[in-house]
């Protein structure tokens, strides 16, 4: 039979398999299985290009600040490259968080590019073009504006979903294109810098990254924005884990109908838990669009809220996880202008990688599926081989006695 | 050759099949004389299915030979079985809806002609007129130009023996065949199968009624876990003998019950009325009382509104029309929360997707009914130390299996397991109002003794019960009172004392004229 080639229990294989089932680690080490995946098959890839690969990893690390790199220009050294790193940080993985709270709920929100550009947008034109506020009170009311927004975009589309059964990514596909047209719209006729052509640049006060603080003799961009977004990450693991509301939610994306007979109002969990999305995703809007970038760029969706998607599916969608996850993909990300210039290849290598990883990442699931089947197999085989001794034994014995 | 002292058509030796984690068949010999009918008896896991899927090609067996009239065979798949003559009914049959008996039939072998000489058709006629005839001579009474969508389960299955007996099979596979028919079909279909035996075939048929086997095999095979435990000759053999080796242990098989104490009424149902989505009316105007101390058994065909009825007095279906009181208090209208603090437990149909969440903790699952009062959870956020011990409780209490106690994910339990941890749950509400709809369903001998001994006790304390079975001898051993639905209607409500099976078993036809 083909299964019954020799199955050793010590060997690397099962090793690996149990590596990934372990229940309480699983949620580390399949993204951390993932992660060596991806080294492993973009250095092939990097060889082939004919580059160093440990080079291309090391200047990745080197762009984000976390490595020397060759040069500095002036005022700038390794922190600010670590700051620029955070900036990019903050809107990501608060964008993850959007779309793990929808998710655990049941729900796919793919619309948080939307409600980041439209949160972005709102916050720009009322707080961000008003002359002489202080950052006291700008800054907050930024952040207040992004939830507002952000909650009344998610609350619509649960409540379409809740009302009208109109499925969430239907609906949220849709609102991507209205949001992203109509603030297109509003920015050409209205907002445009006739320069750069894109909206016109914020005022200082109200961006949520402070430019140019100088830290340890380096000018560095200091994002507030990775402060609520690590504050956020605790705060969504503190309601799923420990909170009423949070199991409630947990039980809708288990399982609608055990939900029902359960007593739990489902309709109000799929608004709210839509709502909350919103307003992590407009709080990466505001992050984004008034913190790492001051102006909006007509008609375009930040590619970040659709990558945010293979970030919280990479941190196991859970958020503690996503802080890492977003890390990671970050690392990447804004890493690659600094791998392109030092190894010579063009920038979309990079984003030949970090497409990898996701691809990897999205598998996690098919990789501890596997290594469970190998694992129910190994078992099976053991106790089949058991058997077979017990039997020869046995003969053995009877041919004994009989001689 | 001919001179052997005895002719087995069917020798299955030493067949040993394993599937990951379990041992399906543990080294397994059977001899099956020709013409006889031949039970394989055993709980729910035992192994009879898989054994006699492998004497029909669809699994082939890790160790073992199988022998057909002598012939040492190695099936790959059914078709190579059927052209040795073996046929098979399954529990779930593999017709086409909207194909006539006769097309069922002959699919897959259809009497091929060529009109003018090059154009092919397949050519009913003379299949149906082989229909007909086969259909007289055993007594099928199957009618090869009706649509299966227009027959009952019962000729449907007809039509299965008929698809066998059309291939010319002499030897056939009956699996759980009575589990889904009314007693009177039942009677038909042993008449049936008596009839086939006299035609010379040979018969296997899988059970876990002992009743059947006693009426009509000849012998039998005991399987637990897996393995044989024993041959026996039916006609020498008690029931309670079978019963016993068939569980391991000895189980009672009459359950006892106390007189009644009936108290107040405490579920009131008028006129209720319940459509499908399709605002199909699937209950057309249930009332029925049922008081503290009683209870209240609907009988029943599956799929004549029983559960749609249960799910409307819970609150998962919408109510249409009509009136449901629990405790006086009117709850049509009610949240599902708001009834089940007034006073329901429910033990629903469909355990494995309402009554749990597979990707729960059995901890959480066994807090569903209260995580969000205190002590469990205050303010909103839980203390999972209350749920714990509560965990350890119920899993003590009600023998719940698990791997890790509380922190077990439901998924990794078996469904019996399942079943005991939502019975405790439900149970330990202590609610005036417990519905419990096929609460034995699927479950092994010792399991389902446990659960009556569960469902009698919370009578005893009091509570008002609606129990809702298809199987009518759950019904028959446990009510108070019986209700009997068809076709969304309780054509008669009696006392059980008043009611014999077969009485039961016609209401649940629709026949109301003795």
């Amino acid at each position: 039979m083909n299964n019954e080639k020799k199955m050793n229990e010590k060997g690397f294989k099962a090793t690996l398999a149990r590596f990934l089932t372990n229940e309480k680690w699983s949620g580390f080490t399949v993204p951390l299985f993932c992660i060596v995946l991806m080294l492993i098959v973009s250095s092939i890839f990097l060889l082939i290009l004919g580059k160093n690969p440990g080079t291309a990893f090391i200047s990745f690390l080197a762009g984000n600040g976390m490595a020397m790199k060759a040069s500095y220009g002036a005022g700038s050294g390794m922190l600010s490259d670590f700051f620029q790193f955070l900036n990019v940080m903050a809107p990501m993985l608060l964008a993850a968080l959007a779309f793990i709270f929808a998710y655990r709920c049941g729900l796919f929100n793919i619309g948080i590019a939307g409600q980041m550009l439209l949160s972005g947008f709102v916050a720009s034109i009322t707080v961000g073009y008003m002359k002489d506020l202080s950052p006291w009170v700008a800054r907050p009311l930024v952040v207040l504006v992004g939830i507002v927004v952000g909650a009344a975009l998610g609350a619509v589309v649960g409540f379409l979903k809740y009302k009208f059964n109109i499925h969430e990514v239907v609906s949220t596909i849709m609102i991507n294109y209205i949001i992203s047209y109509l603030t297109g719209f509003f920015i050409n006729s209205k907002f445009v810098d006739p320069v750069s052509r894109a909206s016109k640049v914020i005022s200082p006060a109200s961006r949520l990254t402070m430019t140019k603080v100088l830290i340890g003799g380096f000018y560095c961009n200091v994002p507030l924005g990775i402060i609520i977004a690590i504050v956020m990450a605790f705060v969504v693991h503190f309601i799923f884990e420990k909170t009423v509301f949070g199991f409630e939610l947990r039980a809708v994306g288990s399982n609608r109908n055990a939900a029902r007979y359960a007593g739990i109002n489902v309709g109000k969990q799929i608004i709210f838990s839509m709502m909350i999305s919103g307003i992590l995703a407009g709080l990466a809007g505001v992050t984004y669009y008034l913190g790492y970038t001051n102006q909006i760029l007509p008609k375009t969706l930040a590619g970040m809220g659709y990558d945010a998607i293979a970030t919280a599916l990479l941190g196991n969608s859970s958020p503690l996880g996503a802080i890492l996850a977003s890390m990671l993909i970050t690392v990447f990300q804004n890493g690659s202008n600094y791998m392109s210039s030092v190894l010579g290849v063009a920038k979309e290598i990079a984003s030949v990688i970090t497409g990898i990883l996701l691809l990897f990442s999205a598998c996690g699931g098919f990789f501890r599926f596997v290594a469970k089947g190998y694992l129910d197999r190994l078992e099976d085989y053991k106790a089949a081989e058991a058997k077979e001794r017990a039997r020869q034994e046995a003969e053995k014995k009877e041919g004994g006695a009989d001689a | 050759m001919g001179e052997k002292k005895e002719e087995y058509i069917v020798e299955m030796r030493h067949i040993t099949k394993r599937f990951p984690g379990i041992i399906a068949n543990d080294d397994v010999t059977i001899q099956v004389r020709k013409g006889e009918i031949y039970a394989l008896l055993g709980e729910n896991g035992a192994g009879k299915s898989t054994l006699m899927s492998m004497l029909y090609g669809l699994y082939e067996p890790d160790h073992g030979e199988i022998y057909v009239r002598g012939e040492k065979v190695e099936f790959k798949s059914p078709s190579e079985a059927s052209a040795k003559n073996i046929g098979m009914v399954h529990q779930h049959f593999k017709l086409v809806d909207n194909y006539t008996v006769g097309e069922n039939i002959v699919l897959g072998i259809e009497p091929i002609k060529k009109a003018l000489g090059f154009i092919p058709y397949v050519d009913m006629k003379e299949a149906n007129e082989k229909i007909r005839t086969l259909s007289k001579q055993y007594g099928l009474e199957v009618n090869p130009t009706d649509k299966i969508s227009d027959i009952n389960v019962s000729i449907r299955q007809r039509c299965e023996i008929m698809k066998m007996l059309y291939r010319e099979a002499e030897i056939l596979i009956f699996d759980e065949p009575t589990s889904i028919l009314t007693p009177q079909e039942v009677e038909y279909l042993l008449k049936i199968m008596e009839e086939l035996r006299r035609g010379g075939k040979t018969i296997l048929l899988i059970t876990h009624k002992i009743e059947e086997i006693k009426k009509i095999a000849d012998r039998c095979a005991i399987l637990r876990r897996g393995a044989l435990v024993d041959v026996l000759d039916v006609k020498t053999t008690s029931t309670q003998e079978m019963a016993n080796l068939m569980v391991g242990r000895n189980v009672e098989l009459k359950t006892t019950k106390t007189a009644p104490k009936f108290g107040d009424t405490v579920l009131s149902v008028r006129d209720l009325k319940v459509r499908d989505e399709d605002k199909v009316e699937v209950v057309k105007g249930v009332s029925f009382d049922i008081r503290a101390g009683e209870i209240f058994a609907i009988a029943g065909v599956s799929g004549n509104g029983q559960v749609e009825l249960a799910d409307a007095i819970t609150g998962l279906d919408d109510i249409a029309e009509g009136t449901v009181t629990l405790l006086g208090q009117d709850i049509t209208y009610s949240t599902i929360r708001k009834r089940t603090e007034t006073g329901i437990s429910y033990i629903p149909e469909d355990r494995q997707t309402f009554g749990v969440f597979q990707d729960f903790s059995l901890r959480d699952n066994l807090a569903i009914r209260r995580y969000y009062k205190e002590p469990f959870s205050k303010k909103g956020i839980f203390n999972f130390s209350v749920s714990e011990d509560y965990a350890s409780r119920l899993i003590d209490e009600y023998d719940i299996r698990s791997g890790q106690g509380g922190k077990t994910i439901m998924r990794s339990m078996s469904g019996g397991n399942q079943q005991k941890a939502i019975v405790g749950r439900e149970i330990e509400e202590h609610s005036p109002l417990i519905i419990f709809v096929q609460p034995t369903r699927g479950m092994d001998m010792g399991a389902i003794e446990n659960i009556h001994k569960q469902i009698l006790a919370e009578r005893e304390r009091g509570a008002a019960i609606l129990l809702i079975s298809l199987e009518l001898e759950e019904v028959m051993s446990l009510a108070d009172t019986i209700g009997v639905i068809y076709n969304g209607q309780l054509l008669k409500i009696a006392d059980a004392g008043t009611l014999t099976s077969q009485d039961v078993g016609r209401y649940m036809m629709g026949v109301t004229e003795a």
